[in-house]
């Protein structure tokens, strides 16, 4: 017990090892030099990153469902555009509701003319006049 | 300039609010005390002014995350403790000391002279060799173990805030103070003797 005394007798001595005086004032100085540097030469992502956080600063969500979401955004839109990257290489120059319905009924009339065929493959084919002209309750 | 008898939440909520002053208030204010932390468990000036800085800037970064759930006081020394550990670690250096870590303004202060002098001049011009000594047996001690003497001993804090700091139990802390205090006696035995 005596020496647990005296080792923490010996450990209070360091608090007199001090900075110099003036120290402290200099410090303050120094630290709002380090942040306009921060300031000016942080990274354009960084940047992005607490811009975007900002725009959920008001609302307390947690760090994490803040960035999950954005995760999530950052997938969405990468799906979406790879989705319509294909959609494009396989869709016609020009689109529109006749050059499609001409070209569906091509298509099903092709199926009617080869042999061995399904005729099932028609039953999706699209009426050749608009559906609006014909009575919803005829037979 | 504020009071100094303005609270410290209402410092915190006012830097939230974007007023930057009111940050530079809260460094005035905790810079003596978080630099004696680090300094003790760096042993050198230079390395402490450099951790401090980024502390107080991670602290600025990520003050809008601090909800008040603790005190800030315990916030503050939280980060200081986990960035100056992370960068004992990153350096792991420190197998011997140099004569540069030995703090020589120390020698001077009044105070420190009148804490060690008993009368004996051959005890009094060991107080270089004490320091060194002193210090030499801290950077034994892991970084966990270093923290903990530095805030109970050195700095005063009560347990229970230690344990506040470190998120360990009360019990880890005082086990903690234990080993480390047994493997201090033994690196300082000859200084206890007098």
């Amino acid at each position: 017990m005596e020496s647990e005394e005296s080792i923490s007798k010996l450990l209070r001595l360091k608090r007199y090892e001090q900075p110099r005086p003036d120290y402290f004032e200099d410090f303050l100085a120094e630290f709002q030099l380090r942040q306009r540097a921060e300031v000016i030469h942080r990274p354009f992502w960084n940047i992005a990153c607490d811009r975007f956080s900002s725009l959920f600063a008001p609302i307390p969500v947690p760090r994490l469902v803040t960035a999950s979401s954005f995760a999530v955004a950052v997938i969405a839109a990468g799906v979406t555009l790879q989705w319509s990257g294909n959609e494009t290489a396989d869709a016609p120059a020009k689109w529109n509701l006749s050059s499609a319905a001409q070209t569906r009924l091509g298509s099903a009339q092709s199926a009617f003319t080869k042999p061995g065929k399904r005729v099932s493959s028609v039953q999706y084919v699209l009426p050749t006049r608009p559906i609006g002209y014909a009575s919803a309750h005829s037979f | 300039m504020d009071t100094p008898e303005t609270p410290d939440s209402e410092l915190v909520s006012r830097t939230q609010a974007g007023d930057a002053r009111a940050f530079d208030e809260l460094v005035v204010r905790f810079s003596p005390r978080l630099y004696g932390l680090i300094y003790n468990m760096t042993a050198s000036h230079e390395d402490t002014n450099d951790l401090l800085q980024d502390i107080f800037a991670k602290a600025y970064r990520s003050i809008n995350g601090f909800q008040g759930k603790s005190a800030f006081y315990t916030w503050m020394h939280t980060i200081a403790v986990n960035m100056t550990i992370n960068f004992l670690k990153k350096r792991n250096r420190r197998k011997t000391m140099s004569l540069d870590d030995v703090d020589n303004g120390i020698l001077t202060d009044p105070d420190f002279i009148k804490a060690t002098s008993n009368g004996d001049p051959s005890h009094d011009a060991n107080l270089v060799e004490l320091q060194k000594k002193l210090n030499e047996s801290m950077l034994k001690l892991s970084h966990e173990h270093r923290a903990v003497v530095t805030m109970f001993d050195i700095q005063g804090m009560p347990h229970a805030e230690i344990a506040k700091i470190l998120k360990i139990s009360e019990g880890t802390v005082r086990s903690r103070l234990f080993y480390a205090h047994r493997q201090l006696q033994n690196h300082l035995q000859e200084f206890m003797k007098h």
